[in-house]
């Protein structure tokens, strides 16, 4: 019963003529950032969070959330139309979406992946609705040494499934440790690395961080990778084809697809640092090793781009329960929603739901109306998608690069916040350009205090032994979930590279 | 330059460590863990992290090759320190004109008035978003005009 009187109080709120205008926004906005190759969630939510500084929290995390969940639509036109992703959660949506647009079945797929991209976010939703309640009443008997240990999860998971290479993922997660130490030390009081700065001592800011290395970092290495003049001149011409709804047979062929992959995307999506990519991938390879038809993966098999698309639809839904329930962000874009929560003085974490029902539950109602619009905006609306993606790059990235600069300022009216932006984009650069984890650096960035806290705490409580970490009944769960994801991604990684 | 750019991290690194291992107690007063225990792991870590990375690239001696679009890369670049420098001298709103302009000018040539219109009509909507919708602060420069 609780469940449904919490559902529609969200409802109640999420249905609000403002919280609806501003989730179609979101929706909208999402659609466009997941079209734009090199322009991430991440970076769109970091740019966008100082517009939405004099709205209502609720209405303002109503539409970042669209933002986030909405560009996992918008990444797969690209993917079926131009062969290339939006989002790194679309590069397995290529293997058989542009097969399927070169056969003349452009519309069809564009269809097909809607359809799946909205069961796999409802599905999760669904199961964010069930599931989140009894997560938040678990982590309520977490301690610092769970904490401590959820944060080495969700980075080591990150580091092993998404960095080029271990070693420079787990040094770009240093390297966000270390300027997470940055100002007051919260326990003696002590300034720590400030150098006498003023401007130090609240600690580095983390939106100039993200908004450096996501949007100024990408942009410099799209310049250098020399997307500003590959056009989109083989983009496939979907209207000319004669049928452009799907037929029976595509729904015959992945009617268990559908249902296997999102829940695969939703589990996926709760381990911290998994993600969206890596449940796509996943999907893959599960539906070819389950399909009667392995040889046509590859050719354009519907199940090869319903699978998953299902799956990292479901996954950015699962994300959300961490950080709703943990405040543990398991992605980059989800660390950005985290550092809007805080802004807006919301503490995500196990009594979120219970302190602030209103909006915890007007949150995941809105999600249930933004899948519905994503939907109909993925069908009915692909004429305009298509006319963004012939957007060239070169009028695109001034514009972008403007917003980024003009966008942090205006967060603390600071000039050095705004070098550091520019700082943090040339480094990004070269992170990039080297195989090192931006994302691993702004997550680690946005943990760890909390890191630092639940350690020293831990080895307090534990007079000084790391043995705490192998006394607890939900320690040892946590590292036994941990040795679980880590082996999944280096599985992944291996069926990558057979692929 | 990927054992240039490992050999500046290691720099960091270094000095990150110093200061952790010289300035920041290990211990606080109370006789608990102080502010310098979690630095002092974390730059011992990147230190010897970076050291054996740096090793292993210099031993690596693989010659790297430059796309041909760095020079693109390095005028956004360029052109995007030169609009935060200009924050503070022309204002936002000048700024924001002038970038757009010079970016365009360089990205897509021979569109003298496509340019012209995207340097004037985006910053002027920034401007109305930022400083008349949102009442945000937007730098005002040092010419003191009222934009």
């Amino acid at each position: 019963m609780d469940l449904f009187a919490n559902l529609l109080l969200g409802l109640s709120v999420a249905v609000s003529p403002a919280n609806l205008a501003y989730l179609l926004v979101g929706v909208l906005v999402g659609m466009i950032v997941g079209i734009i190759p090199g322009f991430g969630p991440s970076a769109a939510l970091a740019v966008l969070l100082p517009i939405t500084f004099g709205m209502d929290p609720t209405s303002a995390v109503i539409m970042l959330a669209a933002i986030y969940y909405g560009s996992q639509y918008g990444g797969t036109i690209t993917s079926i139309l131009l062969n290339t992703p939006g989002e790194s959660s679309s590069v397995a949506a290529t293997f058989d979406g542009y097969p399927l647009a070169q056969q003349g079945r452009a519309g069809p797929a564009l269809v097909m992946q809607a359809i799946a991209s909205f069961v796999g976010g409802t599905l999760g939703v669904i199961l964010i609705t069930v599931l989140a309640p009894a997560f938040a009443q678990l982590a309520r008997r977490f301690g610092p040494p769970e904490f401590f240990l959820l944060v080495v999860m969700g980075l080591a998971t990150l580091i092993v499934m998404i960095a080029g290479n271990w070693r420079y993922g787990v040094i770009s997660a240093l390297l966000g440790f270390a300027l997470g130490t940055v100002g007051v030390d919260l326990e003696t009081g002590q300034s720590r690395f400030t150098f006498g700065s003023a401007e130090l001592i609240g600690g580095i800011d983390f939106i100039p961080i993200a908004i450096g290395l996501f949007g100024l970092g990408e942009f410099y290495y799209a310049f250098y990778a020399g997307l500003h003049v590959s056009g989109s001149g083989g983009i496939v011409q979907y209207q000319n084809e004669k049928r452009f709804w799907p037929e029976a047979r595509d729904f015959a062929e992945t009617r268990v697809t559908f249902a296997r992959s999102s829940l695969l995307g939703f589990v996926i999506g709760v381990i911290p640092g998994a993600g969206a990519t890596v449940a796509s991938l996943m999907s893959y390879s599960v539906e070819k090793s389950a399909s009667r038809t392995p040889e046509k993966f590859g050719k354009g098999a519907m199940a090869g781009l319903v699978g998953p698309e299902a799956a990292n639809n479901a996954a950015s839904s699962g994300a959300m329960v961490p950080l709703l329930t943990l405040g543990i962000p398991g992605s980059a874009a989800t660390a950005v929603l985290l550092a809007a929560f805080v802004l807006w003085g919301l503490t995500p974490g196990p009594l979120l739901m219970v302190q602030k029902p209103e909006f915890a539950w007007g949150l995941i109602a809105s999600m249930y109306l933004g899948n519905v619009a994503l939907l109909a905006l993925n069908v009915f609306a692909i004429p305009l998608f298509v006319q963004m993606i012939k957007l060239p790059y070169r009028l695109l990235a001034p514009a972008v690069i403007v917003v980024c600069t003009i966008g942090t300022y205006s967060v603390g009216g600071s000039i050095i916040e705004t070098w550091l932006m520019f700082a943090a984009g040339i480094v990004g650069f070269f992170m990039k350009l080297y195989g090192f984890s931006p994302a691993a650096l702004v997550l680690a960035l946005v943990l760890g205090p909390l890191a630092e806290q639940s350690l020293r705490q831990s080895l307090t409580i534990g007079h000084g032994s790391p043995m705490i970490f192998l006394e607890r009944t939900t320690s040892l769960w946590i590292i036994g979930v941990t040795i679980a994801a880590l082996a999944l991604g280096i599985w992944v990684r291996r069926a990558q590279k057979s692929e | 330059m990927r054992a240039g750019f490992l050999a500046g991290v290691l720099l960091f690194a270094a000095g990150y460590s110093y200061v952790a291992f010289a300035e920041l107690a290990y211990l606080s007063s109370a006789g608990r863990l102080g502010p310098g225990f979690f630095p002092r792991l974390i730059g011992a870590s990147l230190v010897v992290l970076c050291a054996y990375s740096l090793a292993l690239e210099l031993r690596r001696r693989e010659p790297e090759r430059l796309s041909s679009f760095w020079r693109a890369a390095a005028a956004v670049a360029a052109l995007s320190a030169a609009f935060v420098a200009a924050l503070e001298v022309l204002g936002g709103l000048l700024s924001m004109i002038a970038f757009m302009a010079a970016a365009l000018a360089y990205l897509n040539r021979g569109r003298p008035v496509q340019n012209a219109l995207l340097a004037l009509a985006l910053p002027a909507a920034l401007y109305l978003l930022f400083r008349v919708w949102l009442n945000a602060a937007l730098p005002r420069g040092m010419l003191g005009l009222p934009f």
